[in-house]
């Protein structure tokens, strides 16, 4: 009783005084750009740590949706942010490969890292009730049919569409690519049975494999899921393919160690929030905590990495 | 239709024009894989054909009713009004990060009462303080949100 | 049937306890405030009000964060009505006849059928919610990229002359809004268009800069240019008699109440511009079943009545989407979804068997919250109304100041203020020429979408365009607006043939 008092009492001294809090970083809220749209993969994640993160923080740390792209937009207006711990990027796969593929305002280069916070593999859906029944179905159709099969990803260029066009590759069929504007969007068009598969990573569409509207077709990943054991990786079916997306945060070029540091261990324990290991564990991503060097180092690889696989594709 | 009607069509057909050159400078690719100037090309087409039809359609009908009236070469008072009451807007914006909230709301009340004829200077000012005092509590201090501190520092 | 009256019921034991009442009521307050200040939404409210909700039980977390959402759809319409300044996509539609009723004195009534018919499509709309959720949500999955393209076109050319002047200039001015929409990054290919090499444009126009441009500032603007003395004069002073709408204002509204809320709660399933299709069609309707379609942009209540009652009932169907499918189709309910997730709940198709006492409950407390918001909200009118005895000299250096804070608030970005400013003289001149912004915002919307589903059509089809007549939603809604294109030629060739047999 007195618990919940004191709750009211709280969400009313919020509501009505906001007081300003003493000097010393963070003296207000700390955004986080997401160069998707909400309800993406990345958002979702970043939704669920940003909000066991505020606690450690001190102050709410805000999600800002920043879509168009194919993560262009969000990546320029964070790399140009002030270097001042305030405005925060999720740096994701992309951030890897975009500039590879078109002009950009920014590289990696352009960003200091704080931690990475997850590591997937991708995966292939298809409806449940999809005239394929196993990949190798699948496959054998695709080849029949070069460019017949309709492949939905979350953007032209984005990572989920790079790991469609490097399997497309190891597999060796054609399919046709539809983008859609983030992982939202192209998992409703693939219920709706728009498209004939979507390439997605969890948490996306996870929900509705659980539901039993979608399967796993395809697992690009080096072991099994915990939460389908059932489902084999495309490695034990006979091709050699695995890849994954990481997603971390990422701050501008030049912030203050100390502030990298403060947002760093604010951020680790928001990871290690139970309530934010719960969330993680029903999106079905995969944990996978990184320091600054370390992710720092990740994103030097897989920029060298997707730079090699960019320029095999366009030839 | 007036003249002033006749003379947004023209414009338009002109913004049209702009479009669809500049469309032309971006891949067009095919209807299959539509390039980033397609459809911005098609639109720029669309919208000179209709504003095209517009003044065919004026220049047709009503040219004989068209009165041979000039356009206002002499900018009345309030105009001047309008172009002030602008002026001090853009200039607002311009020095809204550089000065800080508290102080540019403060300015531009001034101004902006000042130019709609408030002569009398102890109101004018008092007035801009009070809206300046309540809109930084507002939206500052009540609602959080990161309006640019600048100068001043609040 | 009967088990989701019984879940309902037992959701109303869950809204009602003290706390979650409390919380609805804290919600409903903070939402209408929001609502009522220009450019700071639902989004940003919702934002805000997310680390207040730390430690709250999940279920009364969302009732209070379901309050701010609808509470700012009522309060939305407020200063579209006051001052003709729209603060978001779905309040757009109100300034034409609500601005007209308030210069009329009549701001009283026009606030309080906002209110009224807000209500009633809120109320309507929850037990399509409770009954239809998950039919309606597979009926929504039907739409692919080109039943999308052809609804667009449809909206589009259906819609852009929803003031009902001439059709020429509506296109033309809904074509140079589509063209503003392609600015930024291309969507599909991710080619920088029209940014002039500057980052500012690479994320688009602003849709609330040029609303607010447009109708706001421009209002201002030529308000300004009037001679000085005019400006000494208020507006008509509304007698206390008249701040409550009459019986014949409620006779005239309740019929486009209905309809507004059956359009909306339909069209709240088109995931992205639902508010905007939804206002425009109500408003569309109206004027052509109106036996008197002249008042219309002078000030008819049925103008106020019919979009406001679509916009709430839009509000109440987005959460379909996102209880159903786990997935959100506009901006407020995604940050919606980020407060769930927040609080241990994943959204999905599972949420309601798993959740239930969270999903009825907030279902519940958004019945108790209308009707809170009703109450709470009818007392405000004559303190809104009210704020037009403010002489014009006073008032309209405070409407710029008020735009251009909000306008800040939506991005934090200066360079918006800038684009606002922009089409505020560029709105002024509209009036001028006797040009309508309404199209213009409308095509802003639909544009950027128009053009992917087009391109994503093309892409499955592998560029055949018989795709779009081949699937029967697509080919309805391209029927459609075939036949409103050709009935009217159609009706002026008869006129002409008539009249030149009267003439033999």
């Amino acid at each position: 009783m007195m618990k919940r008092f004191f709750t009211i009492l709280f969400v009313l001294s919020l509501i009505m005084v906001m007081p300003i809090h003493a000097v010393g970083f963070p003296t207000k809220e700390v955004q986080v750009i997401i160069p998707w749209a909400a309800g993406g993969a990345t958002d979702l994640i970043f939704r669920a740590l940003a909000a066991t993160t505020g606690k450690y923080l001190g102050k709410a740390v805000v999600i800002v949706n920043r879509p168009g792209g194919g993560s262009a937009v969000g990546y320029t207006e964070g790399a140009k942010a002030k270097p001042d711990g305030y405005m925060l990027t999720s740096g994701v796969t992309p951030l890897t490969i975009l500039p590879h593929q078109v002009t950009t305002a920014y590289t990696y280069k352009d960003f200091d890292p704080i931690i990475n916070v997850v590591s997937d593999p991708s995966m292939f859906l298809i409806r449940a009730d999809a005239p394929w029944k196993t990949l190798k179905e699948f496959l054998d159709f695709a080849k029949k049919n070069p460019e017949m099969i309709t492949v939905g990803n979350s953007g032209a260029g984005g990572g989920v569409h790079l790991v469609a066009l490097a399997f497309e590759k190891a597999a060796g069929v054609k399919f046709n690519h539809i983008p859609f504007s983030g992982g939202g969007p192209s998992v409703t068009a693939i219920l709706g049975g728009h498209i004939n598969a979507v390439s997605v990573s969890p948490p996306e569409g996870i929900s509705h494999v659980q539901a039993g509207k979608l399967k796993i077709l395809a697992l690009f990943a080096e072991k099994r899921l915990e939460m389908f054991p059932n489902v084999l990786t495309v490695k034990e079916q006979g091709i050699d393919f695995a890849m994954g997306m990481w997603r971390g945060l990422v701050t501008p070029k030049g912030t203050p160690p100390d502030v990298i540091k403060k947002l760093h261990d604010a951020f680790k324990q928001g990871m290690d929030d139970p309530v934010f290991k719960k969330n993680a564990m029903d999106m079905a991503v995969n944990l996978s905590y990184l320091g600054p060097e370390a992710f720092g180092k990740l994103m030097a690889r897989e920029d060298e990495f997707f730079g090699k696989l960019i320029k095999e594709i366009k030839k | 239709m007036n003249r002033y009607e006749m003379a947004g069509g023209m414009v338009l057909f002109l913004f049209g024009a702009i479009t669809a050159l500049l469309s032309l400078r971006m891949p067009i690719g095919t209807f299959r894989m539509a390039g980033a100037g397609l459809f911005p090309l098609c639109l720029g087409i669309l919208l000179m054909v209709l504003s095209g039809i517009f003044l065919l359609r004026f220049l047709l009908k009503k040219w004989q009713s068209v009165k041979k009236e000039e356009f206002p070469s002499e900018i009345p008072g309030s105009a001047m009004q309008v172009l002030f009451f602008m002026g001090t807007m853009i200039l607002a914006t311009f020095f809204f990060k550089i000065l800080g909230y508290p102080l540019v709301s403060f300015l531009l009340m001034v101004a902006l009462l000042r130019i709609l004829g408030m002569k009398q200077w102890p109101f004018n000012i008092s007035l801009s303080l009070i809206t300046a005092i309540a809109s930084y509590f507002l939206f500052v201090q009540w609602l959080k949100i990161p309006l640019p501190k600048g100068w001043i520092g609040l | 049937m009967f088990e989701s009256v019984q879940q309902l019921a037992s959701g109303f034991t869950i809204a009602t306890t003290f706390y979650n009442l409390f919380y609805c009521l804290i919600g409903a307050i903070v939402g209408t405030l929001i609502g009522v200040l220009p450019g700071i939404g639902p989004i940003a409210g919702i934002a805000l009000l997310i680390p207040a909700t730390f430690g709250l039980h999940p279920t009364s977390a969302i009732i209070m964060l379901a309050g701010i959402y609808y509470g700012a759809m009522y309060g939305g319409s407020t200063t579209s009505i006051l001052l003709n300044v729209p603060g978001e996509t779905a309040s757009v539609i109100t300034c034409i006849d609500g601005y007209q009723m308030a210069q009329k004195g009549r701001a009283g009534p026009a606030l309080a059928i906002c209110a009224i018919g807000s209500f009633i499509a809120g109320t309507i709309g929850l037990f399509g919610l409770v009954f239809l959720a998950p039919p309606l949500a597979e009926a929504a999955l039907a739409f692919g990229p080109p039943e999308y393209f052809s609804l667009m076109v449809f909206g589009f050319i259906v819609l852009s002359n929803v003031t009902g002047t001439s059709l020429t200039k509506s296109l033309m001015m809904a074509i140079v809004g589509l063209i503003i929409g392609t600015i930024g990054l291309d969507p599909v290919t991710g080619d920088a268009r029209f940014t002039f090499g500057s980052v500012s444009f690479l994320g688009g126009i602003e849709f609330v800069a040029v609303a607010i441009g447009l109708f706001g500032i421009a209002e201002v603007l030529t308000n300004v240019e009037k001679p000085l003395e005019m400006l000494e004069q208020r507006v008509i002073v509304p007698r206390l008699r008249e701040l409550y709408p009459s019986l014949q204002d409620l006779k005239k509204s309740i019929t486009p109440i209905l309809r507004g809320t059956g359009i909306g709660f339909g069209v709240g399933l088109v995931p992205g511009p639902a508010p905007v299709i939804a206002t425009y069609s109500s408003y569309m309707i109206e004027r052509k079943i109106s036996k008197h379609p002249e008042e219309f942009g002078k000030g008819a209540i049925e103008g106020v009545a019919g979009p406001e009652s679509a916009n709430n009932s839009a509000s109440q169907s987005a959460f379909i989407p996102l209880f159903v499918l786990g997935i959100p189709f506009a901006p407020p309910t995604a940050i919606l979804l980020g407060a769930l997730l927040i609080h241990g709940v994943t959204p999905g198709p599972l949420l309601i068997s798993q959740h239930p006492e969270l999903f009825w409950g907030v279902i519940a407390s958004m019945y108790i919250g209308n009707f809170i918001l009703l109450i709470l909200n009818l007392p405000f009118v004559p303190l809104f109304a009210n704020i037009l005895r403010i002489p014009k000299k006073i008032l309209l250096p405070l409407i710029i100041l008020f735009c251009i804070t909000g306008q800040y608030t939506v991005n934090n970005s200066v360079f918006d203020i800038g684009i606002m400013l922009l089409f505020g003289a560029l709105g002024f001149l509209m009036r001028k020429w006797a040009y309508e912004g309404a199209p213009l915002l409308l095509a802003l919307v639909l544009g950027p979408r128009l053009e992917v589903a087009f391109r994503q059509s093309l892409m499955i089809s592998h560029g055949d365009f018989g795709f779009f007549i081949n699937r029967p939603i697509s080919m309805v809604f391209l029927l459609a607006t075939v036949l409103f294109l050709v009935i009217p030629l159609i009706r002026m060739t008869l006129k002409k043939q008539r009249r030149g047999e009267v003439k033999q």
